[in-house]
């Protein structure tokens, strides 16, 4: 984990030079401090560890074992949604539809379980292939017919949203293979204590590779930063962006149907989705992923969902009611958001004189 | 309760913190905001936020009253919809009871009936060691293995307004769902005697309302009566709930009952039968729980009845129920409580609309005349 985070962030078009000027420096703990605060995590990391200090000194319990495990549900689910956003969102698109993934692959994995009888794996396989399609569908629109991703994506959201209430007609179900005791698939598959960070991890860091380090990743950043120059340097621009539209709706479903295990039941609620979907992306723009696309990090998605993780957990925890709950949470965004545009300056500061 | 009054003392922790840094009440605020931006990367206002967020429950200390001195004890109630009216007054029961018996409480949960959000802060309760927690059960199954784990760890866990059959919680303190329906379905049945009536349901299968709807099929089922029900989910927002119906109406111009088994439903059938002017046109129309609009709207006569189940009492009494269960050491406390099945009519409606804390209408205390 660490050592991913020491990665330097993409060398996209923008700004390739903000390590150039702490490699020069000799190494110390000075320069290892510059060099974590200009990282593009940086501000993230501080602000994380500065709100699980806090948490820690004024509750008798967030630094406890119990704690630790309770804290993984509030943010490793949020860490995969928004590892997957990422990829949109460099692209400087954004998908709303994940939360329509969410909601529907546990029901089709459901259907496929129970009505078609398919074993527990392929349903987990197929419902996760119908996700893909409905990503390549949204990809086809924005890359190909060229409409805008908040609209074709908002209109997946509603459509599949409402497809997920009339296929299961409203009403909850038991999740196939979640119900106690968990067999070998339910603790697999988001049930076990340490499944669903185990997930989240190996998705962060194979996509954070595949960012920084693959011909794909690469495209990615380009297509972002300047999608006409990428198209005429030969990068093939509409298969890399309905790819990665396959690629985010493939991480939402997947996590729906981790969240359907864990609670042992099947909601057609889109209630819930709606306001994870949300979540999702204040975890990715928190860690430092542009909204206006060209530059992102999965690494800091992670953090960024475990900063809201962790501030809600804590707050839980030190007795916070409900209703000021949400006032906290919007604060707390802010405030990450503010971090990161100053630190961000001091980076690109950096740039400049160097 | 201080509870209320959070925000301010959130905005004026910030400015007291605020002002010894510059030593005078002009304080530049951008200045301070680029200074620990960019020094500790925002680590000076992340833990001013932190300390402004403070504590319900973090004051310890016993309380002395006349069942003794006992430890301020600190129960989580974990709900569905944390910020929906209808539990305003539960929210009041809750804080009364704990005033009366000096414990304290803290309101928690989801704000969507989002079950994953609601097992997370059952997780959290846990961990965080409290005294006592009750749960609305709105699932028949993601809350099995949570209460199950909270009373392993010695945690007294009671269920209030949802109850979900097969859950090991020591009590359940509402209205019995079931039988509610049932009665619904015989003053159906008297009413409509024979034909088509509307069933609406905002979230159909969730613990807290389909027993209802299941309830009043029976009953119309039992009664012999040559009735066809249709049930519609109407959907957990207003404006679609009466789209819904309305639709519904228009399609089975013929209905001639029209009953809905949520608070949110009721209130837009009210609207709508006072819209189309149905109660004219001898459709019979009843619903569960008091919101302000259907309130008025029985008092004007648009629909029959409506069933409350008293919100006030169902955080009035499971806070009881865990006080002595704690303080009696587990010999007392726990009891099934129905707090409901009060049909209310355009005659009894009356003392409803009076303001009052017992229908989160107002947060004085006061005796209601």
């Amino acid at each position: 984990m660490a050592s991913v985070a020491q990665q330097p962030a993409s060398p996209g078009p923008g700004g390739p030079g903000g390590s150039a000027q702490a490699r020069r420096a000799l190494p110390g703990w000075r320069a290892i401090g510059a060099r974590v605060i200009t990282l593009r995590e940086g501000s993230i990391i501080v602000i994380a560890l500065v709100t699980a200090i806090y948490f820690s000194a004024n509750t008798s319990t967030f630094l406890t074992g119990e704690n630790f495990e309770t804290l993984l549900p509030y943010f490793a689910p949020f860490a995969i949604l928004a590892a997957g956003e990422v990829f949109v969102m460099i692209l400087g698109e954004i998908d709303l539809s994940i939360a329509g993934m969410y909601l529907f692959a546990p029901i089709i994995f459901y259907k496929l379980n129970t009505s078609v009888g398919l074993p527990l794996v392929p349903s987990v396989i197929v419902a996760l292939i119908v996700c893909m399609a409905v990503g390549a569908i949204n990809g086809i629109f924005v890359a190909v017919l060229g409409l805008s991703s908040f609209v074709v994506t908002l209109g997946m959201l509603f459509a599949f949203e409402g497809l997920s209430l009339i296929i299961s007609k409203g009403t909850p179900v038991a999740t196939p293979g979640g119900q106690p005791p968990l067999g070998t698939f339910g603790k697999v598959f988001g049930g076990g204590t340490y499944s669903e960070l185990i997930w989240a991890v190996a998705i962060v860091v194979i996509l954070q590779v595949a960012l920084t380090f693959t011909r794909w990743g690469l495209y990615t950043v380009a297509i972002g930063s300047n999608k006409l120059g990428a198209a005429e340097a030969g990068v093939r621009v509409n298969l890399v962006m309905i790819r990665n539209f396959m690629l985010c709706a493939l991480t939402a479903g997947l996590v729906g149907i981790f969240e359907a295990v864990r609670s042992a039941t099947v909601q057609p609620n889109p209630a819930g989705p709606n306001e994870i979907l949300l979540l999702a992306i204040a975890a990715a723009v928190v860690g430092g992923t542009l909204l206006t696309g060209g530059s992102g990090t999965v690494v800091g998605a992670l953090i960024g969902a475990l900063f809201l993780g962790i501030l809600k957990d804590g707050l839980i925890l030190q007795g916070v009611q409900a209703t000021y709950l949400l006032f906290y949470t919007g604060l707390a965004v802010i405030v990450a958001m503010t971090a990161n545009v100053f630190v961000g300056r001091v980076r690109r500061g950096q740039t400049g004189g160097g | 309760m201080s509870d209320t009054d959070k925000a301010h003392e959130a905005v004026e922790v910030l400015d007291y913190l605020d002002r010894p840094e510059t030593g005078r009440p002009g304080f530049d605020r951008r200045a301070f905001l680029r200074r620990t931006a960019l020094t500790g990367a925002a680590a000076g206002s992340v833990s001013t936020l932190l300390a402004a967020c403070g504590s319900s429950a973090s004051s310890g200390g016993n309380s002395s009253s006349v069942f003794g001195s006992h430890p301020n004890y600190k129960f989580v109630f974990v709900n569905h919809v944390t910020t929906n009216p209808f539990f305003t007054p539960t929210q009041y029961g809750i804080a009364d009871a704990c005033a009366l018996l000096g414990c304290s409480y803290q309101w928690t949960g989801s704000e969507n009936s989002d079950v994953n959000q609601m097992v997370n802060a059952l997780s959290t309760a846990i961990t965080a060691k409290a005294d006592g927690i009750g749960v609305s059960l709105i699932d028949l199954h993601a809350f099995n293995a949570p209460v199950e784990k909270a009373l392993a760890g010695g945690i007294p866990v009671v269920a209030y307004n949802a109850d979900a059959a097969g859950n090991k919680r020591l009590s359940y303190s509402g209205q019995d769902l079931k039988l509610a329906g049932e009665k619904m379905g015989e003053r159906i049945v008297a009413a409509v005697g024979s034909g088509e009536v509307g069933l609406f349901i905002a979230t159909p299968g969730s613990a807290n309302l389909q027993p209802r709807i299941e309830g009043a099929e029976r009953a119309i089922k039992n009664s012999g009566k040559a009735i066809t029900i249709h049930t519609v989910a109407t959907g957990a927002a207003v404006p679609g709930e009466e789209s819904a119906i309305e639709a519904f109406y228009k399609s089975h111009t013929g209905a001639k009952g029209l009953y809905a088994v949520d608070g949110g439903s009721t209130e837009s059938l009210a609207k709508v039968m006072q819209k189309l002017g149905l109660l004219a046109k001898g459709v019979h129309a009843g619903g569960f729980d008091l919101t302000e609009q259907t309130q008025k709207l029985l008092k004007e006569g648009f629909i029959e009845f409506t069933i409350d189940q008293q919100p006030y009492l169902q955080g009035f009494l499971p806070t009881l129920q865990l006080f002595f269960y704690k303080v009696s050491n587990t010999q007392a406390g726990l009891f099934e409580a129905n707090t409901g099945l009060k049909f209310v009519t355009k005659e009894t409606v009356e003392p409803y609309l009076t303001k009052s804390r017992y229908e989160g209408t107002t947060t004085t205390a006061a005796v209601v005349k």
